[in-house]
């Protein structure tokens, strides 16, 4: 049997007195996009940050590729792509000195010609590559963060808010560039609070309210989940 | 363990550190300051060197060319000893700058070290002190908090900590490389001294010496890196790990000094040099006038001397009684001084043993302890020196006195206040005034100054593995601080 690339079976997390996350079970097919909505405080990024060991569960399991991520840490991460909600990169640095620096530590070697070409395909402006990343915008920085998934040809990508304090224009840029990476195959988990964004891209829409699973969305064959149905349950889910 | 990724991020990390305003503003002036301590602190030692040595040669050749006289006017006349410094003064000049350098040695007193006349009068007290010993233990750790502040709470403050750990850097390797980083600054702050002792080196300081002294050096430093990279690991803020680094270099730099100083000087009362003084004056009251062989208080040795001599009178004996009264009263006389200063040196190396215990409480004071035993500027040094310089005087007195004795018949003594002709007898020729032996204070003293800074090193090495372990245990959770 083949496992799925990324799944939580019954996710708890508690921090202090605080049940953060309450049975959260979800499992992502290879090659979808899973977009896991909530508001602020529903226990979106912890999530993520459970599938990347930074975070402990206090039961359940958070599994990527059937095996527990705290049985094996390092080996987790190393399938995985993660972009956080700021783009975190070093501002003291150019694009192309970014993207060399966290493939050096990844351990991945990648030619200048193959850099170019990932920048290329988030479609970076060639004359921004050699600037200090201090004089992007944030939409800028996201490409630079989904080159360097690119580069890594990681089969998981995590998102963090990919998408907030992006301009409608970068929005469908950044959309574009997801499509494409599912349809070669990378499995992608984004948590979002992004109703319009998440239904344009994901396979599945989970809504997460106070740390517990709401609802579930599965879009039918050829077709977009509907926005209005999970706005609906998102504004009934924060309503009650 | 990949060491590849600890290079990266060391070498990132240099790379930012270019491109920082204020961290390049840090090297180059720490660079400066650390080169302007050793070229002041060089031509200082050199300079003090050169004069003293001058000064001593100048003494010996005065004594020595003194014309023909009695032997106890030459007692009287004195002759100077001058402490010259250590090669390895050019990194610590220690308690050279407060200790005094000249001694004036005469007969039937110990005098205190003072300065010489050329003495600079701008002394303005410690931190007037621009030594490389200076630099290191207070202006480096300095620099390196400004280099390292920020080296790990940066990475989290921007983000990119967790993009490392998703990436399958662990907390751990991102710890060694920053450490890496900043040690390799650390060792190149190092330049400067090791320049400094190698030109001990050619002043004549064994090479085992100035190794050794570097390597306390090291390992204090990298104490200090250890400390900036655990406190930046810890804090999730660069400003909080900043302020909390500036209130640890407070203490340890600049309160842990003066703090040692006072509860060594309330643990440990020091008579002081007035009070011992009066005490010496009230022990040496009954012990007679050298001067005086009719003094009371030689009458049993006059009366031995008669008895063992078979005479009935002074004039009878085969020497000069006043030069055996003098040879008596000068050694009775100094075991007394002796005694005094003995005690005096004891109760002053009881509160520096206060000092050097308080030196497990900071690295900055075992450092002090440590270099300014090492360079022969401490005060165990000093008092060597004062010891020495005290059998120097004992040695040239006691041979005048004995020349007294044998070389002048009593009957001219006492008649050559009134007699030309006697007085004339009882000068000797000067050729005699060459008894005074090489003075050169500091030698072969390298095994007493290994094993006196050999405690305050083993200080320096609990702290750096203290520091080293504290570090890397903070280090190993730095992903459970990021969410």
């Amino acid at each position: 049997m083949i496992s799925s690339p990324i799944s939580a079976k019954n996710l708890c997390v508690l921090r202090g007195d605080n049940q953060v996350l309450d049975n959260v079970s979800f499992t992502i097919d290879a090659g979808d996009i899973f977009a896991l909505l909530g508001g602020n405080g529903a226990g979106k990024s912890t999530t993520l940050l459970t599938f990347l060991g930074l975070i402990s569960p206090s039961s359940g399991q958070a599994l990527i590729n059937g095996v527990e991520v705290g049985a094996d840490i390092q080996g987790a991460r190393a399938q995985i792509s993660y972009l956080p909600e700021s783009a975190n990169l070093y501002p003291h640095l150019s694009a192309y000195e970014n993207l060399e620096y966290f493939l050096s530590l990844a351990h991945i070697s990648r030619s200048p010609e193959e850099i170019s070409l990932s920048l290329d395909e988030v479609k970076l402006a060639p004359e921004a590559r050699k600037k200090p990343l201090s004089s992007y915008s944030k939409g800028m920085r996201q490409k630079v963060s989904i080159s360097l998934a690119i580069l890594r040809r990681s089969p998981l990508l995590l998102l963090d808010e990919p998408t907030s304090g992006l301009d409608p224009l970068a929005i469908d840029e950044f959309n574009i560039i997801l499509k494409t990476l599912s349809n070669l195959g990378t499995t992608i988990f984004m948590v979002t609070h992004d109703v319009y964004g998440a239904c344009e891209v994901a396979k599945r829409v989970g809504l997460l309210r106070q740390g517990k699973m709401t609802s579930m969305f599965q879009a039918r064959e050829d077709q977009k989940i509907s926005v209005d149905e999970v706005h609906q349950a998102f504004r009934q889910s924060q309503a009650s | 363990m990949r060491l590849g990724d600890i290079y990266f991020i060391a070498k990132d990390e240099w790379r930012y550190w270019f491109r920082s305003r204020l961290s390049l503003s840090a090297i180059i002036a720490a660079s400066l300051l650390l080169v302007a301590s050793l070229i002041n602190t060089t031509h200082q030692v050199q300079t003090e060197s050169a004069t003293r040595e001058g000064f001593q040669q100048e003494a010996v050749k005065t004594f020595e060319s003194q014309p023909a006289r009695h032997p106890h006017r030459m007692i009287h006349y004195g002759h100077y000893i001058f402490r010259t410094p250590t090669p390895l003064s050019v990194i610590d000049l220690g308690v050279d700058a407060s200790a005094g350098t000249v001694m004036f040695l005469e007969g039937h007193r110990q005098n205190s070290t003072v300065f010489p006349p050329n003495y600079s009068n701008a002394y303005a007290g410690q931190l007037a002190d621009l030594s490389p010993a200076f630099a290191y233990q207070m202006l480096v750790p300095l620099l390196l908090i400004i280099l390292g502040y920020a080296s790990i709470s940066r990475e989290r403050e921007l983000g990119t900590e967790i993009v490392l750990y998703s990436i399958a850097v662990t907390p751990m390797r991102l710890w060694l490389g920053k450490t890496l980083a900043l040690g390799a600054s650390a060792v190149i702050t190092l330049t400067p001294l090791v320049v400094g002792l190698s030109f001990a080196v050619s002043e004549g300081e064994p090479v085992w010496t100035a190794a050794y002294m570097f390597l306390g050096y090291a390992t204090y430093l990298l104490t200090w890196v250890f400390i900036i990279t655990a406190t930046s690991a810890v804090c999730q803020r660069s400003a909080s790990a900043f302020t909390t680094l500036l209130g640890i270099w407070i203490v340890l730099c600049v309160i842990s000094a003066p703090l040692a100083s006072s509860i060594a000087e309330t643990g440990k009362s020091y008579e002081g040099k007035v009070a011992s003084d009066i005490a010496v004056q009230q022990a040496l009251r009954g012990t007679g006038d050298g001067h005086n062989e009719a003094d009371i208080a030689f009458n049993q040795l006059r009366a031995e001397l008669l008895r063992q001599y078979e005479v009935k009178s002074v004039e009878s004996l085969p020497f000069n009684i006043r030069g055996i009264i003098s040879l008596n009263a000068e050694e009775t006389q100094t075991k007394i001084l002796n005694r005094f200063s003995d005690q005096r040196m004891e109760q002053a190396k009881a509160q520096t043993q206060v000092i050097y215990w308080l030196g497990l409480l900071s690295p900055t004071l075992a450092l002090k302890n440590f270099s300014v035993n090492i360079a022969g500027t401490s005060l165990s040094e000093y008092q060597r020196f004062q010891r020495q310089a005290e059998r120097v005087r004992f040695d040239f007195v006691q041979k005048l006195n004995t020349m007294h004795a044998e070389q002048l018949t009593y009957d001219d003594d006492i008649k050559r206040s009134i007699d030309p002709l006697s007085e004339q007898r009882t000068r000797i020729d000067s050729h005699h005034w060459k008894i005074l032996y090489a003075t050169s204070h500091h030698e072969n003293f390298e095994v007493a100054r290994i094993s006196e800074s050999f405690p305050h090193f083993l200080a320096l090495i609990f702290w750096c593995f203290f520091a080293a372990i504290m570090a890397a245990n903070v280090a190993k959770k730095g992903d459970k601080n990021v969410a």
